[in-house]
């Protein structure tokens, strides 16, 4: 007994090392540069997603928005909280730029279009964004250490990632729901490798 | 006690659990995603996708470009009309070309270059001049330099010719192109394919080109004999005399004669647009019609006072004290051995330039300049452009500091002030004559629209010149044109002299010597220098790189020859003419007609390709 004891008590120490220390080990933990919620502006202003995350006319998602667009509104404090007050004096008023930490940053030999996945594909934000359109506060951005992109989407486990994988097994679903409904909505299946590797 | 063994037992219990952990897997796929980001790795430019309009300035075709940039990047060029050629769609490369001039201190350099030349204009005897040699006329920049020569009194304006003509390609049903790369690179290749369905094309090239193997014809004439056909169906030689040189048959010429006088209107084009050229379209009627007069945008009236156009012919030997060559443009290439004669012994050469590969290996100095996409500029009225046209080459990105401004340098040598007669402020000066003179429209890409100037706010013209919009001129009235007569050369003359491409290009029956003397032992093979990547003026580093390692098209550094030649491929041979030696590998093409040997258009080919055209292929 004694001799299987040392054995286990290493498995339990890896497994605890494992899953509860290596993650804080490898993740990074950041916060946003403006504590912004969407919350507020969803509610309050009445804004949908597409007023800020538009696309553009030649089809090209145009992401974050710039200050321009937050200054169109934000030209002077929009109440008194904190987090507005910190916005308008670090960025609003010197002009500059927040450096927003983009938790859906592609490699840079991934080719990803918004307009067929949102247009052509219709699927809604949520699904791979989740709910941070309603939250009233960015979540702190999970950097890998090794290899710098964020720890996923929008957080949890089983949530989208940022691997090919998470991409392939997406495809690989709406390939099967495109089968069991010919006629629905088309959501493409396996493709080849320069459909996004371009 | 803890033994260890107990301590073994541990780690193999470690290793195990570990393994039932997601770190290692995670560390093995962060590991694969670390090496996309490893030094080294390119990085693409990140920001906000937009397109810029520009023309592109590597030939004086000018098209109009859709320059696709994330952030201040382009990262891809189209054109709006239609296609770009090769050269334009990696047009956006050439800043990064190896043999691109940056290094060294600019500032430093062109203060001591100027020095030079003040002193060199200071002591030079009373009989030698100062000349700009522009290897593009017709821009604004051109004007800088004709107004400065005006003001340094014994100041030269050299220019290669400019085209006699203008093009309608549009109005042409019948095209005789005597070697002329018509659907590769010679025009706008959007005006001449939106034309193409229209007009049968005959061919006239020793070799089948791009342009030969798209034509409705070819004509596999002997080389440097294309004139020959031009002159015969001009009537200036005979059919007979036309066959026995070109090698065609006289059924052949007639039946091209025949082609252009019944399936009109018209057109002959050549590689230059020269006045026997222009003489052999108004035999067939074509003026008016598919030949126009070439008209120039308005320029302001106090730019009246410029120095004439010379030619370099026109100079005497010896007689240039100092040389200042404007290379910052694609443009002409005279060889060295054509300037290098008129130049005094002790002259002064400076050349601007982007890479070290032209005149800056004859030059005393050398000043780098910006290069396209990053050169702000204009653009002379292209050969296929029926109507006066103002258009600029607004950069895309930004010039490296310290680049040499020419036409900035050339009028502070000549003592003007400088401010008024850099090219930006000369630009904005005649944008504003042409505002001034109320004629024709504006066209913008980004809305395709067409604005009539002078319904245009003042100020709005050039902001919209400077999103990429291009002005044209009123439409040419073509039914009151003045009439116009020029001389074409007579049978006799031409029977004399032997048989002339032009008056600089290639001549001599097919078979003789450089000096046109019968060559009977071994008759010198034609050099036929053809457009391709690797010249130095219309190079991009991505269609080098292509045409050196794919072998898809001849490369700056390879002769194509037929396998009759007795050379293998990869022999190295020297190719040897009066004026130079160069060294050169062999490509053997069964598609190189015997006795020719296929070239890459480069200054270094340019500078020994004397006016016969011919080189002796010594092997090494």
């Amino acid at each position: 007994m004694r001799r299987s004891v040392f054995f286990f008590a290493g498995v339990l120490a890896a497994l605890g090392a494992g899953w509860a220390g290596f993650p804080r080990v490898i993740y990074h933990s950041r916060p946003q540069p403006v504590d912004f919620s969407h919350k507020v502006h969803a509610d309050k202003a009445g804004a949908k997603c597409e007023d800020c995350h538009a696309f553009r006319d030649d089809g090209s998602f145009a992401g974050i928005p710039t200050l321009d667009k937050c200054a169109g509104c934000h030209a002077a404090p929009m109440g008194t909280t904190a987090a507005e007050k910190n916005f308008i004096d670090a960025y609003v008023t010197p002009q500059k730029e927040p450096q927003w930490l983009d938790y859906a940053r592609q490699p840079e030999n991934v080719y990803f279009s918004h307009i067929t996945h949102v247009k052509r594909a219709q699927l809604k934000c949520v699904e791979c964004h989740g709910n941070e359109g309603s939250t009233d506060h960015l979540r702190p951005f999970e950097q890998d250490r090794v290899s710098g992109y964020s720890r996923d989407i929008w957080g949890g486990q089983g949530r989208p990632g940022m691997k090919m994988d998470d991409c392939v097994n997406c495809h690989r679903r709406g390939a099967a729901e495109s089968m069991r409904h010919p006629g629905g909505t088309p959501r493409a299946g396996e493709r080849s490798c320069l459909d996004c590797h371009k | 006690m803890t033994t260890r063994r107990e301590l073994f037992k541990f780690a193999g219990g470690s290793a195990v659990g570990l393994l039932l952990t997601p770190a290692p897997w995670r560390l093995i796929t962060d590991t694969a995603l670390w090496s996309e980001n490893w030094p080294g790795i390119p990085r693409p430019a990140r920001g906000e996708i937009r397109a810029k309009f520009t023309h592109c300035g590597l030939c004086a075709a000018g098209c109009a470009v859709r320059a696709r940039c994330v952030g201040e990047q382009p990262v891809s060029l189209a054109g709006v009309d239609g296609g770009l050629c090769p050269f334009g769609v990696t047009g956006h490369h050439l800043p990064y070309h190896p043999e691109r001039l940056r290094k060294g201190n600019r500032q430093e350099a062109a203060s001591s270059v100027a020095g030079a030349v003040a002193a060199a204009i200071a002591h030079c005897p009373p009989d030698q001049r100062v000349a700009v040699l522009d290897l593009r006329p017709g821009r604004t920049a051109s004007w800088t330099y004709r107004r400065a020569m005006a003001a340094l009194k014994r100041g030269v304006y050299l220019a290669p010719e400019e085209p006699a003509c203008a093009v309608n390609l549009a109005a042409a049903r019948t095209v005789l192109s005597l070697g002329a790369p018509l659907l590769d690179g010679w025009g706008r290749p959007s005006r001449v394919f939106a034309a193409r369905p229209d007009f049968r094309l005959i061919q006239a090239e020793a070799v089948e080109s791009r342009t030969a193997a798209l034509a409705d014809q070819w004509l596999a004439v002997a080389p440097g004999t294309e004139a020959v056909l031009g002159r015969a169906v001009a009537g200036a030689v005979s059919v007979q005399q036309a066959a026995e040189i070109t090698g065609l048959a006289e059924e052949q010429i007639a039946q091209v004669a025949r082609a252009l006088r019944e399936n009109g209107p018209a057109l002959i084009v050549a590689p230059e647009m020269t006045s026997e050229v222009l003489g052999w379209n108004l035999r067939l009627g074509a003026w008016g019609k598919t030949v126009l007069p070439r008209r120039e945008a308005p320029v302001p009236r106090e730019w009246s006072k410029a120095a004439p156009v010379t030619r370099l012919a026109a100079v005497k030997d010896g007689s240039l004290g100092a040389l200042l060559i404007d290379e910052s443009v694609p443009g002409a290439h005279l060889p060295w051995a054509t300037i290098q004669p008129k130049l005094a012994p002790n002259a002064v050469v400076v050349a601007f330039a982007w890479s070290r590969a032209g005149y800056a290996r004859h030059a005393n100095h050398v000043l780098p300049t910006a290069v396209y996409p990053e050169a702000w500029g204009d653009l002379p009225a292209a050969v296929d452009a029926a109507s006066a046209e103002f258009r600029l080459t607004v950069p895309l990105v930004t010039a490296p500091d310290g680049m040499a401004d020419p036409a900035e340098f050339v009028s502070t040598l000549a003592g003007l002030d400088a401010k008024g007669f850099e090219n930006s402020a000369a630009l904005r000066q005649r944008a504003g004559a042409i505002q001034a003179s109320g004629c024709g429209g504006l066209r913008t890409y980004a809305d395709g629209k067409s604005t009539a100037v002078k319904d245009m706010k003042p100020g709005d013209f050039w902001k919209a010149l400077n999103a990429g919009g291009c002005w044209t001129g009123e439409a040419q009235d073509c039914g009151n044109l003045p009439k116009l007569a020029m001389p074409v050369r007579d049978c006799d003359a031409v029977s004399k002299a032997g048989v002339g491409m032009s008056a600089d290009g290639p001549t001599g029956r097919p078979g003789t010597g450089p000096e046109g003397a019968p060559c009977a032992t071994a008759p010198w093979p034609f050099l036929l220098a053809v457009d391709q990547p690797g010249a130095a003026s219309l190079v991009s580093p991505l269609m080098s790189k292509l045409s050196q390692e794919s072998g898809l098209r001849l490369g700056p550094h390879r002769a194509a020859m037929h396998p009759k030649a007795g050379f293998e491929d990869g022999d190295r041979v020297v190719l040897e003419t009066p004026y130079g030696r160069r060294p050169i590998e062999v490509a053997v093409d069964a598609g190189v007609p015997p006795g020719v040997v296929l070239v890459a258009d480069r200054p270094e080919i340019a500078d020994i390709l004397g006016a016969d055209g011919r080189a002796r292929v010594v092997r090494i």
